[in-house]
């Protein structure tokens, strides 16, 4: 179940968009601040400001690493155990780049139902900008 | 009806799989921590355990008929873990647009 997808055009080469998603310093640059290294099977972490039910920390481990094409990492932080991918296309010298951060499991589940008068897609129509979307089929 | 006031964090509260998948079957129904020991594969004491958190975070109300006690779920709390999903997305598009000045940053 993919809980939250974007998809965005970058204006850039689909090669130096990989090594910004792949090199440790980059990641820090516009993610957060990490030992990731380019090895499947990898564990690592990012780390940030702590909040309520989170203490800063997001545990991580490479689950899959295609050049240049795709990277898939679980991300366990908080009450968070789920899988982030970034998948790369290239477009006519632009790349297109796919996020998804599926696994959000009973939390999601469960929100529909319950938790929000107005629908999840409601919700993100209000929150975000045109390029978000959410996939909640399975 | 009666409510415990919430004292715990209800982010640690759905940390667990077990209470997660305890929050999935009181959605469908009220249930007895016999039967969602039953449903989980797990002990009562466990269960009771469980359930307790998922009290004090106020996530659950409860229900006395007889000797038997049935739990559902409060809805009001799950609101703040969806708005902290709501975050994540965000969270996600701040991100991609740093992504997006950094590789500006990288080409010059």
């Amino acid at each position: 179940m993919k809980d939250i997808l974007i998809r965005r055009t970058l204006g850039f080469p689909r090669t130096m968009v990989w090594e910004a998603l792949t090199t440790s310093h980059h990641l820090a640059a516009w993610l957060m601040p990490n030992d990731f290294r380019p090895v499947l099977h990898h564990s690592f972490t990012f780390r940030t400001a702590p909040a309520p039910g989170f203490d800063g920390i997001v545990q991580c481990n490479v689950l899959e690493i295609t050049p240049p094409a795709r990277l898939k990492i679980s991300w366990k932080g908080g009450a968070l155990d789920t899988i982030v991918t970034f998948e790369l296309e290239e477009k006519g010298g632009e790349t297109q780049l796919t996020l998804s951060h599926a696994g959000f499991e009973g939390l999601s589940n469960m929100i529909p139902r319950v938790a929000l008068g107005l629908g999840w897609k409601d919700l993100l129509a209000k929150k975000l900008p045109t390029y978000l979307r959410t996939n909640q089929s399975k | 009806m009666t409510y415990v006031a919430p004292n715990q964090d209800p982010f640690k509260a759905i940390a667990d799989p077990n209470r997660r998948r305890m929050l999935d079957l009181m959605l469908q129904d009220a249930r007895t921590v016999g039967s969602l020991a039953e449903a989980l594969g797990i002990s009562q004491p466990a269960t009771s355990q469980h359930m307790q958190v998922l009290r004090l975070a106020g996530l659950v109300d409860e229900r006395v008929e007889g000797r038997r006690t049935f739990y559902s779920v409060r809805a009001a709390e799950l609101r703040t873990i969806s708005d902290w999903i709501a975050k994540y997305e965000a969270f996600w598009t701040d991100k991609l647009d740093a992504l997006e000045a950094h590789l500006a940053r990288m080409k010059n």
